[in-house]
């Protein structure tokens, strides 16, 4: 049977026999927007580390206005909206390019996703200051903003160079697709854990470090501690997953994923070190926040390691039986 | 040129993230700089007994703290030597800004028609402990020229938030209709700006000023559960007796 050179890519997404012109432009106004996302992640997690996510009592205006004076929590919160605003517009402006220029539908369609994604994002923004902050909201809006810069990522990476080239056809032998997307809803699952934590209070929990309470496992009593407990005790299997990841990408023949899984490796070391730095300082501003960017910088990173082993390894053949094993089930 | 590899674009992208963190980063400031209590509106009351004490305190008073206000150029201008952040105000051995009511009341008292004031001036709130009737109308104003954001967090109220981003703006509200002691009032925009509202179904309650000394008047003869109640300390309580016209004497005393 031959070979499936583009096995695991979902039917839109593959590359058609005539593979599309490479856009150069198209692809940077991908990354600018991905790169935009990332900030705008950090300046969100500024607006809650420093207690600003109702300096601005009004949504869509600030205080009636489209531009209130950016003094105090305002410059956090009103910074945050235009941030919001300005990668909307590039999103916008990405998705009707898209719709105009690419031939695969799964890519036009994701880049519709992505400004849908990006105007419910705004909405539950809006829907938070409203209501006073309420934790589902809060929550919903941070993890949203984690699955948007995952599409972002995937647009820009389905645009770049490198997808439209000829698939790889060297076999994952190291086994780094697997690994690569279990690592990806390894992290996810983290950062929905530490929405929980931070839009709980629960962020000072457990006051110490690395021992909780002094122990390695506190009483589980209350639910501030139970979750807070939970994201730092999910942060092993997250540190697991990137280590099997950086191992494999080494030995996997991509320089690309082996430089990307260790990249990652060290992103997830200085996340511990981040979170920590949290704990230790009482959640000053720096650590806090940049604990939050830090954690969509590994998702995208593990995100990104999956899209291009998918794209650069294929599947490993299934290992032919020994003759003596097909010979022995042949037997009555 | 243009740039090809992904993984690149990635950790350009995280030292960009990194690169931004170099810039202002502002803490947030610690709460209230302190102003004068003022005792609560006077209500219809029956009785004619009264207690009168102190609020005593005894131990070492922290040090004020400075509060920063740069984050507000306005602000910085309208206190121009900084703002000091001290809760535990302490005259010749009285405490001032203490909520001291009666515990054990029976009966329906009606709101007063009054309303009680908080004002926002010099980023400060005036001031800085109100205690009030459920369903009597507060008003709330914004003396400075720049905005401010009020946003009471009750626990057994409602929770809002408004902005007055114009000098001169008020608004007016019966906005507590249960009792609760105490309620932080903070500003988002200046998060020094701290303040206590004390909301009770009857008007036997009162705000110690300068000095410590309460007066509760209007008071039913009867045995009386007096607490006193401040923004940091833990409440202290006390047992007196009062006849039909007699004035009973009272002081509680915080120890740290």
């Amino acid at each position: 049977m031959p070979h499936d050179a583009q096995g695991g890519v979902p039917a839109g997404f593959r590359t058609p026999p005539s593979p599309p012109a490479f856009d150069p432009w198209r692809y940077r106004w991908a990354v600018a927007t991905a790169l935009a996302t990332l900030v705008l992640v950090f300046i969100g997690g500024l607006v809650t580390s420093t207690g600003s996510g109702l300096a601005v009592p009004d949504w869509p205006l600030s205080y009636g206005m489209l531009m209130p004076p950016m003094v105090g929590g305002v410059f956090y919160e009103h910074g945050h909206r235009m941030a919001a605003a300005t990668v909307g517009v590039l999103t916008l402006v990405f998705a009707v390019w898209t719709s105009l220029r690419e031939a695969r539908q799964g890519v036009r369609r994701l880049a519709w996703a992505a400004l849908a994604a990006v105007v419910v994002q705004g909405l539950l923004g809006g829907l938070t200051v409203l209501y006073l902050l309420p934790t589902p909201v809060s929550v919903a809006h941070a993890c949203l903003a984690q699955t948007f810069f995952c599409a972002v990522v995937a647009l820009a990476y389905a645009t770049s160079r490198e997808w439209l080239a000829a698939p790889g056809a060297r076999e994952d032998r190291a086994g780094v697709r697997p690994v690569a997307a279990a690592a990806t809803a390894c992290v996810y699952g983290q950062l929905v854990l530490g929405a929980v934590m931070r839009h709980t209070g629960a962020g000072l929990a457990i006051p110490d470090f690395p021992l909780a309470f002094g122990t390695l496992v506190p009483p589980l009593t209350t639910l501030p501690v139970a979750v807070h407990f939970a994201h730092r005790a999910w942060a092993v299997a997250v540190l697991a997953a990137v280590i099997v990841l950086a191992r494999r990408g080494r030995r996997s023949g991509e320089r690309g994923l082996a430089r990307l899984g260790l990249l990652v490796l060290v992103l997830v070391l200085v996340q511990v070190a981040l979170g920590a730095a949290a704990v230790l300082t009482g959640k000053a501003v720096t650590p806090t926040t940049l604990h939050v960017a830090g954690g969509a910088a590994v998702l995208g990173g593990c995100w990104l390691a999956t899209l291009r082993s998918f794209r650069l390894l294929r599947p490993q053949a299934p290992q032919e039986a020994p003759a003596s094993l097909v010979e022995a089930r042949a037997r009555p | 040129m243009s740039i090809r590899k992904p993984s690149v674009l990635f950790a350009l992208g995280l030292v960009t993230i990194l690169g931004a963190c170099g810039g202002e980063s502002q803490q947030p400031a610690g709460p209230g700089a302190t102003q004068a209590a003022a005792p609560a509106a006077p209500a219809a009351t029956s009785g004619t007994a009264s207690v009168s004490g102190r609020i005593l305190f005894e131990g070492t008073v922290p040090p004020a703290e400075k509060v920063k206000t740069s984050a507000d150029p306005k602000c910085q201008a309208m206190n121009p030597n900084g703002l000091e952040k001290q809760t535990i105000k302490v005259k010749e051995g009285g405490l001032a800004e203490v909520v001291v009511y009666v515990k054990n009341v029976s009966g329906a008292y009606p709101a007063p028609a009054t309303a009680v004031t908080l004002d926002q001036s010099g980023c400060t709130y005036q001031p800085h402990v109100v205690a009030m009737q459920a369903g009597q109308t507060l008003t709330i104003k914004n003396s400075d020229d720049t905005l401010h954001n009020i946003h009471p967090r009750p626990t057994v109220n409602a929770e809002f938030n408004i902005g007055q981003p114009r000098k001169g703006m008020e608004t007016s509200k019966a906005f507590f209709d249960k009792a609760e002691v105490m309620i932080p009032v903070g500003c988002d925009v200046h998060p020094w700006m701290r303040s206590y509202i004390a909301v009770f179904t009857h008007p036997f309650f009162v705000v110690t000023g300068e000095g410590g000394s309460f007066e509760i008047k209007g008071l039913p003869a009867g045995e009386y559960e007096i607490e006193a109640v401040h923004e940091k300390l833990k409440a202290v309580s006390g047992k007196v007796t009062v006849k039909d016209g007699e004035a009973g004497k009272l002081d509680l005393t915080y120890k740290s």
